[in-house]
């Protein structure tokens, strides 16, 4: 049952990283990196581990609001042209 | 009747209590949003010196059936401009996160889906995620009006969450656990709002920013920034949108009356009925607050949650700790 929970979420996160890596987009990247924080969360909880798990999930959550805050103020958005 | 309280055996398995207290509480909400909403259009009319709904069904009672029909029937618009897989996703993200944390509400002493040992802290976090498709939906649809609205609505978040957090570090001072059952079971003789009246007032002007209702409704603030974050919203995406802003409102309720207001204890009437009536008062007051106080500004709001909150959590948090050391 672990075992299948950890392959399941660490798949999650890997891909995350990769897409957070990868993406161009900056704010795609952002939203990448918080799906990758709540996957370690998540592998806290199949870990008993939840006072970690939540702080996880406040604290880089929190984080990424403020990195997304600052990937709308200081980068510039191609307004690609309709079609 | 016998075989349906055999069945109830099942519910000690994780997994089972899960699903069917999951399914249970999504459509309790939601059954009591369409309630409140008609509560709160009444309320809010007789307040104004208005009759409210009045035309379809009994009292108007149906209005929010016909709304529902409304939206659901609106043509869904895509904005051509906008990051789609970022616009599509931000109704469906909210919506989800706004249910989760009552997965650790207790309704009463065992009418809880998950006591977890980190209950408060688990309802925080969550919550806290809760900007996350708001700054989404505020960013993807290209359009001015909506991401004055998501950065408004993170300003408001990061100014409420720390005295939210600070004023909730009191109530664990004074039970020694982060369970939200055993954070009710320490209320049995007196509420928390007795000695912890700071905390009380830091807490509630916090939920109450957290549940962006008008005193605080700055991300929508609809006669500066058109309709906010949920402007270029339409049809069925904005009615999510708006139904996870009032599920904000009901757990900012809920949470004020299970920290401070002695959840479910009170006489005669059994637990859950308890604390349902006292979170319909405290919502009957977030209403009232709407009709009579004109919306802050901005920088007043920031200023309030960072020079005037935070002390004042501070203070209440040395007042409740030598408070414990004297007396024990």
């Amino acid at each position: 049952m672990e075992i299948i929970a950890f392959g399941v979420i660490s798949f999650i996160i890997l891909l995350a990283s990769i897409g957070m890596v990868a993406s161009k987009n900056m704010v795609h990247s952002a939203l990448s990196l918080a799906v990758a924080f709540i996957g370690i969360a998540a592998l806290f909880i199949s870990l008993e581990a939840e006072f970690l798990a939540m702080i996880q999930v406040l604290i880089y959550a929190g984080a990424v609001v403020v990195l997304m805050l600052f990937a709308v103020m200081l980068t510039k958005r191609d307004r690609e042209s309709p079609r | 009747m016998e075989y349906l309280l055999s069945l109830l055996v099942y519910l000690s398995n994780p997994w089972v209590k899960g699903l069917v207290g999951g399914i249970g509480l999504a459509l309790a909400i939601a059954g009591s949003i369409v309630l409140l909403l008609w509560v709160e259009r009444k309320f809010i009319g007789r307040l104004q010196h208005r009759y409210g709904p009045n035309r379809v069904g009994k009292f108007g009672i149906l209005q929010l059936v016909v709304d529902g029909i409304k939206l659901l029937t609106k043509e869904d618009i895509i904005p051509d401009a906008a990051d789609k897989t970022v616009f599509k996703l931000a109704p469906i993200i909210g919506f989800a996160i706004a249910f989760l944390p009552f997965l650790a509400i207790p309704f009463s002493e065992t009418m809880i889906v998950s006591d977890l040992n980190v209950g408060i802290l688990f309802i925080l976090a969550v919550s806290s995620m809760a900007v996350v498709p708001t700054l989404m939906a505020g960013w993807s649809p290209n359009n001015k009006y909506n991401l004055l609205g998501g950065m408004r609505a993170a300003a408001l978040m990061i100014s409420y969450e720390v005295p939210m957090g600070l004023a909730i570090i009191g109530v664990v001072m004074l039970t020694d656990s982060m369970s939200m059952v055993e954070i009710v079971k320490a209320q049995e003789k007196i509420w928390f709002i007795f000695p912890q009246a700071l905390g009380f007032v830091v807490f509630v002007v916090a939920a109450f920013m957290e549940a962006a209702r008008l005193p605080f409704d700055l991300p929508e603030a609809e006669s500066e920034i058109v309709q906010g974050w949920t402007t270029e919203f339409s049809g069925m995406k904005f009615a999510m949108l708006l139904f996870a802003e009032y599920i904000h409102s009901i757990l900012a309720s809920l949470l004020i009356v299970i920290l401070f207001l002695g959840g479910w204890h009170g006489p005669i009437l059994p637990a859950p009925i308890w604390i349902l009536i006292k979170t319909f008062i405290v919502m009957l007051i977030l209403m009232w607050m709407r009709a009579t106080v004109p919306r802050v500004r901005i920088d007043q709001l920031l200023n309030v949650g960072w020079k005037v909150l935070i002390p004042l959590a501070m203070i209440n948090i040395a007042f409740t700790g030598t408070a414990r050391v004297i007396l024990g």
